[in-house]
């Protein structure tokens, strides 16, 4: 019962790490209107910038995060204007298709860079905490804290600030937002900001608590996908949920069943859910 | 009315908490083989609804449509358009990526036309066949000359008549027309009323929908007048045109429209 | 040195041009995102290993082997695809767009996945080595030339298979299907089956191409058949102008030309050599960006050359 529960702890973890990489990936979706596959290679940009300053420069962890984060935010941004921007009027599908040119292009540079092998971070070890027999660590419990905190702080945003307010308007209706006033180019750019500036924080978190390698990203967008097809592909709540769901479902799953097979509990929930509801957890309200 | 060729029973449709088509007690009404039914009422009425569900694009809350003695409630559209039912929309609808000789080649069937027998039967003489039978659909609506123009070419009113030759190859029994004047130039319409008459002479029963009263009434045989989903009148033209309660509803309408 | 740069493109060209074509049918005519397309592939290849292969022995970890001649093989790589498009047409195909592309995309996840921690379908990672092949000599052709000739005869009949069925009634059925599903059930046709028969049809030479792999590359394991294949083959239809047939062929070819151009060229370090095969990767994201950006190919005519 204890590994159980323990299992499960580790899941939540997982999940709350899940739900820091996808808000960003599901804020793009919602408000630029296509999937954005080379989000998982933000991730990577970020977690290899923190790095190469902490451990090559010798930089301390927080001001190396805090570049790694501004950087990444920056790229997703020039990316945004350079690649995405002219190509809109062509629809998802062309914008989701070249999303996977980004990724080769970023995924190659990082290749390039950094090369092969097992990274890890300048950092003291993680310090264990025990409580009923189970057993957490500091990094994980930042994890934790950091999910909370970004996606309260994403909602706080969406929900009280002008350009928070602007971004849903565009959100729902683009046509009609421009014709209030509202200034697109303003408001896309936040969006480009704040998604990648999310990914740079889920990739700092991955550089604490895992090792790094250069097919990281690959494996994250796995994950990404799963949960924002079973969010439905919208709303910040939804996302928290279903990241909860796919992380806990991939740990407690180990509890009965080989661990290789752990990714596959992802997609096999995301299987199931759209073949019950196709349009994910959160769908049932639009249509 | 024994011969009815299709029968609306108590049907309801409800979106959401709003009742679109059936009023208090569904919306019923036949329609005699070889008929010729005008469809009219103000906007909103519930006319172009009630030809989705007939044609099973929609599918009733409640109630049930009968096309010759057969039950549509578990038929998909598609299998409905088989048994020989046809319809045209409010909004023309059309393939933009084929010609338009194509576009009303898509209507006929073929009689080998699976995906293997594409690739390896031999389809050509018989799609000769249909290119005859489309290049006359086509010159029945006035249409000939532009058999090879892409879609996007042509104007509002011609692609309703192209919507209407997709739906004539197929020699339907029952042929629904929602506004088929809406957008169509004078010598079009004049073209489109004398097809009308040749098919309803014909005996194939028709069913239009249309604001156009002038060219409606002069044509049907038989008038359904709706309002808010459910029956207000039915009758011959004549008893239509001199019904008060439809004046005052309809005119009254379309006055505030 | 350039005889043999040739040899392997027209073969690993021919053989990829035949995932192309069949996705060129897919989305560019029936207008649905796979992007699950190595999964069709690896059953395929998996197929033919399995019922090639001798019974299991000694250290084997996979259960069946059938140890059947090669063409018995071949066609059951073509059955595999076909199934495994049927388990996963079957109840996707009501979704639409990116929903689709995703679902497909997990579908290909868990089959890899299985193949993985499955040692019984064909020892795990480890995969299945000494894959029966047909014996070329029979022709008097050498062994490279002869897989080359079969990968292109493959690349031939199913171009010119799907070329007539485009140009078919069938064809127009599927065209409309795409434009307007509305308008096609109006007329009779039941978009629902089409979709699925496209689906299904286009993988069934993906399924014998993954068979010719396996003879071509005599192993089959989990780490050949990634995501990956899925994304090189999009790029290369991208890259060919994705509207036809021919356009699908030249993408490829020129994609296989371009990697096998850059694994030629001989490299002082592993250092040196990976860091080519990066630039590599960034080139082709940048290409496909560029291409998809500009659409030198957009405008000319879908039917021309198709």
């Amino acid at each position: 019962m204890t590994l159980f529960l323990q299992f499960l702890l580790t899941g939540i973890v997982t999940g709350c790490f899940l739900v820091l990489a996808t808000i960003g990936f599901s804020f793009t979706r919602r408000v630029e209107g296509f999937l954005n596959i080379a989000h998982a290679e933000l991730l990577g940009v970020s977690a290899f910038t923190t790095w190469g300053l902490n451990k090559l420069a010798g930089w301390h962890i927080l001001p190396s995060a805090a570049v790694g984060i501004i950087v990444t935010a920056f790229l997703g941004l020039a990316i945004g204007r350079i690649v995405y921007d002219p190509i809109r009027r062509f629809g998802p599908a062309v914008l989701l298709i070249t999303s996977v040119g980004v990724s080769y292009a970023i995924g190659g540079v990082i290749d390039a860079v950094i090369g092969t092998g097992i990274r890890t971070l300048d950092i003291p070890l993680a310090t264990s905490y025990r409580f009923w027999g189970l057993r957490i660590t500091d990094y994980q419990l930042l994890v934790v804290a950091l999910a909370i905190v970004a996606s309260g702080s994403l909602a706080l945003f969406l929900n009280k600030t002008k350009t928070g307010l602007a971004i849903r308007a565009i959100s729902v209706n683009p046509e009609l937002a421009a014709s209030r006033g509202i200034d697109v180019q303003k408001t896309s750019r936040a969006t480009w900001l704040i998604s990648s500036g999310l990914a740079g924080l889920a990739g700092v978190m991955l550089s604490v608590i895992a090792t790094l390698s250069t097919d990281i990203a690959f494996h994250q967008i796995l994950q990404i996908l799963a949960v924002a097809i079973l969010a439905g592909l919208g709303s910040l709540y939804a996302v928290i949920l279903s990241g909860l769901i796919v992380g806990i479902a991939m740990d407690v799953s180990v509890f009965w069943i080989p661990a290789g097979y752990r990714p596959l509990i992802a997609f096999a929930v995301v299987i199931l859910v759209l073949l019950v509801r196709p349009q994910g957890l959160a769908g049932s309200k639009s249509s | 009315m024994s011969d009815a060729i299709l029968k609306v029973e108590g049907v309801i449709k409800n979106f959401g908490g709003f009742r679109a088509v059936g009023g208090p007690d569904g919306l019923t009404f036949n329609v005699p083989r070889g008929g010729f039914l005008g469809l009219i009422g103000p906007n909103g009425a519930g006319k172009s609804t009630t030809f989705n569900l007939v044609s099973g694009v929609l599918k009733p809350s409640e109630g049930r449509v009968v096309l010759e003695d057969k039950d549509l409630s578990d038929c998909k559209a598609s299998d409905i358009a088989g048994l020989g039912l046809a319809r045209t929309f409010q909004t023309p609808r059309a393939f933009p990526s084929l010609t338009v000789l194509e576009n009303v080649m898509v209507g006929v069937s073929h009689t080998n036309e699976g995906p293997f027998s594409a690739m390896l039967g031999n389809w050509r003489q018989s799609d000769g066949e249909l290119r005859e039978k489309a290049q006359a659909a086509l010159a029945k609506v006035g249409l000939h000359g532009h058999e090879d123009d892409e879609v996007g070419n042509l104007s509002g009113g011609e692609l309703r008549m192209l919507e209407v030759a997709r739906q004539l190859v197929r020699e339907p029994k029952v042929f629904l027309l929602d506004e088929p004047t809406a957008g169509v130039d004078p010598t079009l319409q004049q073209k489109l009323a004398s097809l009308l008459a040749d098919l309803h002479a014909a005996g194939t029963t028709l069913i239009v929908v249309e604001h156009n009263l002038a060219f409606l009434l002069n044509l049907a045989d038989r008038v359904v007048v709706l309002q808010n989903g459910a029956l207000l009148a039915e009758g011959a033209p004549d008893e239509i045109r001199r019904n008060p309660d439809v004046v005052a509803a309809y005119l009254g309408a379309d006055h505030e429209a | 040195m350039i005889q043999s740069l040739l040899l392997s493109t027209l073969m690993f060209g021919a053989l990829f041009s035949v995932l192309s074509i069949s996705l060129n049918l897919q989305y560019a005519r029936g207008g649905m995102i796979n992007f699950g397309t190595v999964a069709y592939f690896a059953a395929g290849a998996y197929a033919y290993a399995i019922f090639t292969q001798e019974p299991p022995s000694g250290l084997d970890q996979y259960a069946f082997g059938f140890d059947l001649p090669w063409w018995a093989g071949f066609l059951a790589a073509g059955v595999a695809a076909t199934l495994f498009a049927l388990i996963t047409g079957w109840p996707t195909l009501r979704l639409r767009g990116e929903y689709l592309a995703l679902t497909t995309f997990a579908f290909a996840e868990v089959l890899h996945s299985f193949l993985l921690n499955e040692r019984r379908i064909g020892n795990g990672s480890v995969g299945l080595a000494n894959v029966e092949r047909p014996d070329l000599s029979f022709f008097g052709l050498d062994e490279q030339i002869g897989y080359a000739v079969a990968a292109c005869v493959l690349m031939l009949v199913t171009a010119w298979l799907f070329n007539r069925l485009l140009a078919s009634p069938y064809g127009r059925l599927v065209d409309a299907t795409r434009d307007d599903e509305t308008a096609a059930e109006a007329v009779g046709k039941d978009t629902t089956r089409t979709r699925l028969q496209v689906f299904v049809i286009s993988a069934i030479p993906i399924g014998f191409a993954g068979a010719l792999y396996a003879m071509i590359t005599t192993l089959v394991s989990p780490a050949l058949f990634t995501a990956e294949i899925t994304f090189f083959v999009w790029i290369a239809l991208v890259l060919g102008g994705e509207r036809t047939i021919l356009g699908a062929i030249i993408g490829t070819m020129a994609l296989v030309f371009f990697q096998e151009l850059v694994r030629m060229i001989p490299f002082e370090s592993v250092r040196s050599a990976q860091i080519a095969a990066s630039v590599e990767e960034v080139l082709t994201g940048v290409l496909f960006i560029i291409v998809l950006r500009w659409q030198p190919w957009e405008k000319m005519k879908r039917r021309k050359g198709a």
